[in-house]
């Protein structure tokens, strides 16, 4: 147990500093000179002054080697310090701590309603087998999956003034008791639900053709307590492995549905930030957001011998 | 099964004629596996339906330009924003142009970039998967690990970093280019676009082809049909040609399938976003970008390429539901 614990971390943790120096490397490369690209943006304001730029230069710290100036980077991130946005100057963090909230409170929500409405939608669909009840979930689950957030966003939209011409349109952002909230909302939870959905349907088939629910049902167990007591329980391990993948759903349907619904959310910010080539606050969200993602991979994997230590032992190997 | 006498229909022994194709032994020998798994996703009507959409959406794609009334590009400023009508059946756009003909020719591109990116991928993740299931050990272990790395970074920010950072330093290549040579080839931008949409897509796209490979060719490998053939001292290459790919192919069929129509969304995620192709390239997530501008007075403009999109996907995801029940017939319940 402990030994499957190390060794995760262990694989853990260089994994997570190769994703930074990629991440990292992409920018760094990529993105060319940023006092030039400074200098670009505001012409007027500094004459074009080459022992100038050369000073600045020194005194940022940019004349040294890339894996300097990349610990020094992600020292400064582990102090909370992303640097400063090459439009407007302001710090990077700010810009962030103040979209986060938006991004964080309809994520959480919509994992909430995932866990809601997916893995009861699954056990029905996987109880009634081949059942016009078990095609219309998953038909629908598939509908879900197969359209993109900024295509359902739209076209909810549409149907929403088609329908209700006189509608308050949802756009905008007002905190989560805002009716406004509830479309993106629906939106962003799609691909998560669907994931779930047949997820849980295929784990619930493959435990119900177990020895103990036969046995279960020969003792005479109603089919509720069975459901409840013998086939929830196995069931959730394969769900809850999903959690990385929704992770990622999530971000990339925050930053659809952030920009069809104008919330002003992490997924926004790094969209203005790439029409302006705003380097710093770009490598900032998808460094955040990897992690994010890695950490609950970490947190999969940590939760793993309790759901299931059969498992557990297969995967340490 | 009932569909066991489709598949010698499909597959008449002889065309000397219809006494021979009803004699069983010979019918028998001649149900192949693709035969079965036709004969199966024939009776499957939901992957049908989709399999005829994707052969409308492959025909517009490519006989389009022939078949449309209007150029994607032609103007005409006194019919602008026409709603769906007979002259323009799905109206027209903000500077006149008709979008049904841009629709298909946004078919165009989809199609382009969902086969090229589908075969980079898939030509990564083999190679890579096959190395890592046929080698086994600390191979297998860093190539996965490498996976799975790929795996954990939010794919679409990845493929905006990607792209955000290696646009700068490809177009000053192919500047340098066009200044050695002087071909006009090297000048066009859209070189840059499709380049950077198609490598992009393709790295963030890879990693399941190679997860599934290595699962196959794990299994395979135990299989008693493969000990027999080493056994008996088949050489390898007869194994794999005989016996590996016949047997791997299925899942990675229903993986493609299912990848071209990722592939797809990707590339109008990409122009939604504004950093894929560039107009006046048409583009499906470019209209639907452009539509949302002006959709409170003008629905169609976003309601005709997001159904458009949403229709192939589903149908790209309903034929490969289907492939997978009609190639893995065990799984099927």
């Amino acid at each position: 147990m402990l030994v499957y614990i190390l060794r995760r971390l262990l694989l853990w943790i260089p994994a997570v500093f190769l994703v930074l120096l990629g991440v990292y490397a992409l920018a760094f490369y990529g993105a060319g000179d940023p006092i030039k690209l400074i200098f670009l943006r505001s012409p007027g304001d500094v004459a074009f002054d080459p022992a100038r730029i050369e000073a600045i230069r020194e005194s940022a710290g940019l004349n040294q080697p890339f894996l300097v100036q990349f610990w020094n980077y992600i020292w400064n991130v582990l102090h909370g310090n992303f640097g400063n946005s090459l439009l407007s100057g302001r710090s990077v963090w700010r810009s962030i701590s103040a979209a986060a909230p938006v991004s964080m409170q309809i994520g959480l929500l919509a994992i909430a309603i995932t866990a809601l409405v997916a893995i009861p939608l699954g056990v029905l669909a996987a109880l009634r087998q081949n059942t016009a009840l078990d095609y219309a979930i998953l038909g629908t689950a598939l509908f879900l999956w197969a359209v993109p957030p900024y295509v359902a966003g739209p076209l909810l939209m549409v149907l929403l003034l088609v329908v209700f011409p006189q509608a308050d349109m949802s756009y905008g952002w007002g905190g989560l008791l805002d009716a406004r909230i509830i479309l993106p909302l629906l939106v962003i939870s799609f691909h998560p639900i669907a994931l779930i959905v047949r997820q849980t349907r295929a784990a619930v088939i493959e435990v119900l053709s177990e020895d103990f629910v036969r046995t279960a049902r020969a003792k005479g167990l109603p089919a509720h307590k069975i459901v409840l007591r013998h086939v929830l329980r196995p069931v959730l391990t394969p769900v809850v492995t999903q959690l990385g993948l929704i992770m990622i759903t999530l971000v990339n349907g925050a930053i659809f549905v952030e920009l069809v619904f104008g919330l002003p959310g992490l997924g926004r910010l790094t969209i203005q930030s790439l029409l302006n080539s705003d380097y710093p606050i770009i490598l900032a969200v998808t460094l955040i957001a990897s992690v994010l993602v890695m950490v609950s991979n970490l947190l999969v994997d940590l939760a793993y011998p309790l759901l299931d230590p059969r498992a557990a032992a297969r995967r340490s190997t | 099964m009932t569909t066991e006498p489709l598949a010698k229909a499909a597959n008449p022994p002889t065309a000397t004629g219809t006494a021979q194709a009803v004699m069983p032994p010979v019918a028998e020998e001649q149900a192949s596996l693709w035969g079965d798994a036709w004969a199966r996703l024939r009776a499957n009507r939901i992957a049908m339906a989709g399999l005829l959409v994707i052969v409308v959406f492959l025909v517009l794609a490519v006989a389009g330009p022939y078949l449309t009334p209007y150029d994607f590009l032609s103007q005409d400023l006194a019919a602008r924003n026409q709603p769906p009508g007979w002259a323009h059946w799905l109206g027209t756009d903000e500077l006149g142009r008709d979008v049904l003909s841009r629709i298909v020719y946004g078919a165009r591109t989809a199609l382009i970039v969902a086969l090229v990116v589908t075969a980079i991928s898939v030509a990564i993740g083999a190679v890579l998967g096959a190395v890592s299931g046929y080698f086994g050990g600390a191979v297998d272990g860093t190539i996965m690990w490498i996976t799975d790395l790929f795996m954990s970074v939010p794919n679409l920010l990845l493929v905006i970093v990607v792209n955000t950072s290696l646009k700068p330093p490809l177009a000053r290549w192919l500047d340098s280019l066009y200044a050695a040579t002087q071909n006009p080839f090297f000048r066009s931008t859209s070189i840059i676009d499709f380049t950077l949409v198609f490598g992009s897509i393709a790295l963030v796209s890879w990693p399941p082809y190679a997860r599934l490979v290595r699962a196959q060719v794990l299994s395979i490998r135990q299989r008693p049909y493969v000990l027999a053939g080493r056994a008996l001292g088949l050489p390898p290459g007869r194994i794999i040609r005989r016996y590996v790919i016949p047997n791997a192919i299925g899942p990675l069929i229903v993986a493609v399938s299912a990848g071209l129509g990722a592939a797809m969304t990707m590339e109008s995620a990409f122009s939604f976003l504004g950093i894929g192709v560039q107009p006046p390239t048409p583009s499906w997530g470019l209209m639907i970008a452009d539509g949302l501008r002006t959709w409170q007075q003008y629905p169609h403009l976003l309601a005709a390429p997001a159904a458009t999109l949403a229709i192939i996907t589903v149908a790209f995801s309903f034929v490969g539901d289907g492939l997978n029940d009609a190639l893995n017939p065990k799984g099927a319940k």
